[in-house]
């Protein structure tokens, strides 16, 4: 026992039972401490430090300060595992670990937002970059720019706009075919109606699937839209369809029931001849104003085309079994009638009711 | 006619039929009414037809077009055709369109339609009603 280790036998010579007190000191804790390693740890501790304390011990006290010594070791111990406790949240990362393929597609995306951001001008980018990342306001953008505020924010809509045909023409890692391309994916991006007819962009939609694609997304954001409606012609079915729904649009303007039905009836006609030569094509209805309302029918197809419009649009010329009132029908029908055509590509026609006050 | 309720139901009154159409049809549907009736004029021997079009939301070229052949297959088969219920909205619609009825008779509704065939409804089984049918269109 004395021959254990050297330090015990100073301990032994001041008197101190040393296989006692290890059996006093693992009274006191093992009750205290269920885990039988951090017990042990506990006991060692205070025996060392009851030795260590070895001179300054009054004979025979060795047992009580032993005692104390564990209680107190048992207690700091608590505490600190309290503390740790409590403070555990603080050292808590949130930030849960990213598989290695979300962080290629991260890396995808920013490189894409890069791309996409390089190809804008300048001045967009600059105004851009200004206003979102910087979180600069706009008037105080105008005064930099000498521009007013409102001319700052369309500037900023439209490079938001043209941003977000970039993105997706670099996500899809896609060029676009034509020209025109980019120009009606833009209109479309910023919504703007005037552009998009200049562009006459569902005729492009119709021929370009690239636009389809990518122009997908982008018609979502703007889609809901009440006062617009698109109809696909393909079938005799879709014939029905296209003059209920107009018939319901031009009902909720505010057109008197004879007028819906008119424009239902030229829509009808128009409708036919998409289904009898085309195929395939769609209508587009839409509300227009200029200080009053009237309903816009945009009817599309991809279809033969006419070669000789002014022939067509003679009553009683038919080259189906119809009664040859298609087309002047529905000019008679309608306020305003054009019709555009190209042999091989298709025709387009547009058409305008306005809704007259009086019925209001 | 291949699912759900019956687009045009085809009645028999003595030698009359009434044909009401209860929707807007489209141009197949049109032209199987077409079919369908002329059909049932051979089957039932009939000497009339009265073609109720109250119903229908749009009578445009091909509609009109296919009414018309209908009277003169009729005719053809030795019975005479009444169309009846063209609304004040779709006649108007028609006449702008530039589209006449040609050779089908027309009468305001089912009740004149018949008294034109000379079909023996007396006035007492038919209740006079200031308002004609109910609009399709509420």
């Amino acid at each position: 026992m004395g021959a254990v280790t050297p330090p015990n036998r100073g301990a032994e010579d001041e008197g101190i039972d040393i296989p006692e007190l290890i059996s006093l000191v693992r009274r006191v804790v093992t009750p205290r401490v269920n885990d039988s390693a951090t017990a042990d740890d506990l006991v060692q501790e205070t025996l060392a430090r009851v030795l260590g304390a070895g001179d300054r011990v009054n004979k025979g006290m060795h047992g009580p300060y032993a005692i104390v010594t564990a209680r107190n070791l048992i207690s700091s111990l608590a505490k600190q595992q309290e503390r740790q406790r409590r403070n555990q949240h603080r050292l808590a990362d949130l930030q849960v670990a990213e598989h290695v393929d979300q962080q290629l597609l991260e890396g995808e995306k920013r490189e894409a937002m890069a791309t996409a951001l390089a190809r804008l001008s300048e001045r967009d980018r600059q105004t851009l970059v200004a206003h979102e990342v910087n979180g600069q306001d706009t008037s105080s953008l105008g005064t930099q720019f000498g521009m007013t505020a409102g001319a700052v924010a369309a500037q900023l809509h439209r490079a938001r706009a043209r941003l977000r045909v970039e993105y997706l023409l670099v996500s899809e890692k896609v060029e676009p075919p034509t020209d025109r391309c980019r120009q009606v994916l833009f209109s479309l991006s910023a919504g703007d109606r005037r552009r998009q007819r200049e562009l006459d962009t569902g005729r492009h939609l119709l021929e370009c699937d690239m636009c389809v694609r990518i122009s997908r997304p982008l018609l979502e954001r703007t889609a809901d839209d009440p006062r617009k409606d698109v109809i696909g012609i393909h079938r005799d079915a879709d014939i029905v369809t296209a003059r209920q729904a107009v018939r319901e649009m031009a009902s909720n303007v505010g057109f008197s029931r004879t007028d819906s039905t008119i424009i239902a009836t030229a829509v009808s006609e128009i409708a036919r001849n998409i289904v009898r030569f085309a195929e395939k094509g769609e209508l587009s209805i839409e509300v227009v104003e200029d200080g009053r309302y009237g309903v816009q029918i945009v009817a599309r197809d991809t279809g033969p085309g006419i070669a000789d419009i002014d022939q067509a649009m003679v009553d009683g010329y038919s080259t189906y079994s119809g009664l040859g009132l298609g087309l002047p029908g529905a000019r008679r029908l309608m306020d305003e009638f054009e019709v555009v055509s190209e042999v091989g590509r298709g025709t387009t026609v547009t058409m305008i009711k306005w809704r007259k006050e009086m019925h209001r | 006619m291949d699912s759900g309720p019956a687009l045009v139901s085809i009645l028999q009154q003595g030698s009359t039929l009434i044909a009401s159409i209860h929707t807007a049809l489209d141009d197949s549907q049109l032209i199987r009414f077409q079919r369908d009736l002329i059909e049932q004029i051979g089957a039932r021997r009939s000497r009339g037809v009265i073609i109720d079009v109250a119903a229908l939301d749009v009578l445009d070229s091909f509609g009109l077009r296919t009414l018309r052949d209908i009277a003169e297959m009729a005719r053809l088969r030795g019975a005479i055709t009444v169309l009846v219920g063209i609304q004040p909205d779709v006649a108007l619609a028609m006449v702008e369109l530039g589209l006449g009825t040609g050779s089908i008779e027309t009468a305001l509704d089912l009740e004149e339609g018949l008294a034109y065939l000379g079909v023996g409804v007396t006035a007492s089984t038919v209740n006079h009603r200031p308002e004609h049918k109910m609009s399709p269109w509420g």
